[in-house]
């Protein structure tokens, strides 16, 4: 099992989520406990990053519908990011598909841009030992 | 550099000495008052028990005069009955057999009816031919001691209660879960005419409350409703999501039994009570079945509100989906769409709703290997043809051989046209 890995960076059109390994009744309530913390301006755009998700529950689909809720709460947008091809499924079988922007991957939003150099978010965590995710 | 002798003491010796003369003014000089004041009680008696000497502590323990004891007193006088049933039947046939006998706990009478609690040893002392002359026995203050005893047994008897308690708890709540938990589910499912229902429901762990739900009942003289779903999460507060939604669809069936409306009420009811930032929302199928007298057909509608499709397993041996495709998950927007679709069962045909449970049984070490929905239409359609409650026994086979690969619950409900004019029966 590889345990959660959740990493913040900041794009132009708002924060980009990446989360990595395992989103399950047991770690979701990590996803969800930060996202809730992060601040949205109306507006922006809150990307989640599933690039590195290699699997995802019930609860994780709860954690996405969470995000989704505290987005519009805050009159932002959300868009998932490079869904793996077993979430996107479930997530054609439950409708989901239909609510949530889906993207091929975070930087197809328009600009926005993440890297190494990218400032992280207030709230942003990483498990220790491992890199954050950043991407070329 | 002055030379040591041994005539001259040193400073060290002068010194040892002064702490030895406070010492002696300080140590015992009378042998006599050590044996009246000791911190324990002394007593010496013939062979017969007679006390021939006796302490002042012992004495003053016992609120005795000496002259009212010595030579008229025996030591089993000083006991408690209960003490002096012991010392006659152990006590004293061990001291006659040893010559000693130490730390025997007994108990002795205190002015005002009072028990005293007592360490005794004694001792025979013989004679230069080695005759036996006197006892000689010591008694300990054991009054802390048994207080501590006391206390030890009190708390145990105290930590045994406790546990008796939290088993009686334990099982109070199993039994009260247990309860809740059947009135998640129907007890049985109701006759249909024309139709054979069969059900089944598997709990993944049994401390964990089920959040997947079922159900069948008649919503007219004509129609039967029925519906299964699955609850996101687990755990009471998933099980009190599933009882809502169940009374919740049962309510909604009553007033209108047009699936689209039934899921669009439970829509409303679980997002008006969970709206907020703890989203909870569930998977739904819900049908109605209206079985035709005369052609003996059922036509068969249903909603989906994100629940994988119902399998029609046909007569002829073929298994397909019922496809509901864009069916939202119920609850999570406050007006959402649900996919209709609609068949109808001839003799042999059976519809089966199931929960994810099955499909996302484990099947390889790795957590992301799973069961799959094109195999469980293969495994359906290979029963395809046979009664509800077949259908039902064979896929309770299946998961019982997915065993530990069974993380989640699974409910199963088939709906089957008797393929011959025989009597319908229900099997759950």
């Amino acid at each position: 099992m590889s345990p959660l890995n959740i990493t913040v960076t900041s794009a132009t059109a708002g924060p980009v989520v990446a989360v990595g390994g395992e989103l399950d009744h047991v770690t979701a309530a990590r996803l969800r406990d930060l996202v809730a913390e992060l601040t949205l301006r109306p507006g922006q755009r809150l990307v989640l990053d599933l690039a590195g998700m290699e699997f995802c529950d019930s609860s994780g689909i709860t954690a996405l519908i969470a995000a989704r809720n505290h987005a519009q709460a805050a009159r932002a947008d959300i868009a998932l990011a490079a869904v793996p091809a077993r979430t996107l499924r479930v997530l054609k079988i439950v409708g989901l598909d239909q609510i949530f922007a889906i993207l091929p991957d975070s930087q197809s939003a328009p600009g926005s841009r993440s890297g190494p150099d990218s400032h992280s978010a207030p709230g942003s965590q990483s498990a220790p030992g491992s890199p954050p995710a950043t991407r070329t | 550099m002055m030379c040591r002798t041994g005539q001259q003491p040193e400073p060290q010796d002068a010194g040892k000495d002064a702490a030895n003369a406070a010492f002696a003014a300080l140590l015992e000089d009378s042998a006599e008052e050590l044996y009246e004041n000791a911190p324990c009680g002394y007593l010496s008696t013939l062979m017969d028990g007679t006390i021939a000497k006796i302490n002042s502590t012992l004495l003053g323990w016992l609120g005795l005069e000496q002259e009212a004891v010595v030579g008229r007193m025996r030591f089993t006088d000083l006991l408690t009955v209960g003490g002096r049933l012991y010392h006659e039947t152990h006590f004293a046939p061990l001291l006659r057999m040893r010559g000693e006998i130490g730390g025997i706990a007994l108990e002795m009478r205190q002015p005002g009816g009072a028990r005293m609690p007592v360490l005794v040893s004694s001792a025979v002392k013989h004679g230069r031919g080695g005759e036996p002359l006197l006892i000689r026995t010591t008694v300990f203050d054991a009054r802390d001691r048994r207080a501590y005893e006391e206390e030890l047994l009190r708390a145990r008897r105290a930590a045994e209660e406790a546990r008796q308690q939290a088993e009686a708890d334990r099982a109070r709540l199993q039994d009260a879960l247990a309860v809740l938990q059947r009135s998640l589910l129907p007890d049985s499912l109701p006759q249909v005419p024309g139709l054979e229902a069969a059900a089944h429901y598997r709990t993944a762990s049994p401390d964990r409350l089920g959040g997947d739900f079922y159900d069948l009942f008649p919503v007219d003289g004509k129609r039967f409703a029925f519906f299964l779903g699955d609850v996101c999460g687990k755990g009471p507060e998933a099980a009190a999501v599933t009882s809502l939604t169940r009374y919740t669809l049962r309510a909604a069936a009553v007033h209108d039994s047009d699936p689209v409306s039934a899921l669009a009420t439970l829509n409303k009811v679980l997002h008006d009570r969970y709206a907020g930032g703890d989203p909870r929302y569930c998977t739904t199928v819900f049908g109605v079945a209206e079985p035709d007298p005369t052609t003996g057909h059922a036509t068969v509608t249903l909603a989906s509100g994100g629940h994988p499709p119902a399998l029609v397993l046909r007569a002829d041996g073929t298994a397909e989906f019922l496809p509901t495709p864009g069916g939202l998950l119920v609850g999570i927007l406050p007006a959402a769409h649900f996919a209709t679709a609609t068949t109808t069962l001839r003799p042999g045909d059976t519809l089966l709703l199931y929960s994810d449970g099955v499909t996302e049984a484990r099947t390889g070490e790795d957590r992301t290997t799973l069961y799959g929905d094109e195999e469980l239409r293969a495994f359906v359609a290979d029963h395809a043809g046979r009664p509800a409650h077949a259908v039902i026994q064979a896929l309770t086979g299946l998961l019982d051989d997915f065993g530990d690969g069974l993380d989640d619950d699974t409910a199963l409900l088939a709906l089957g046209v008797p393929a011959a004019a025989s009597t319908p029966k229900n099997t759950e």
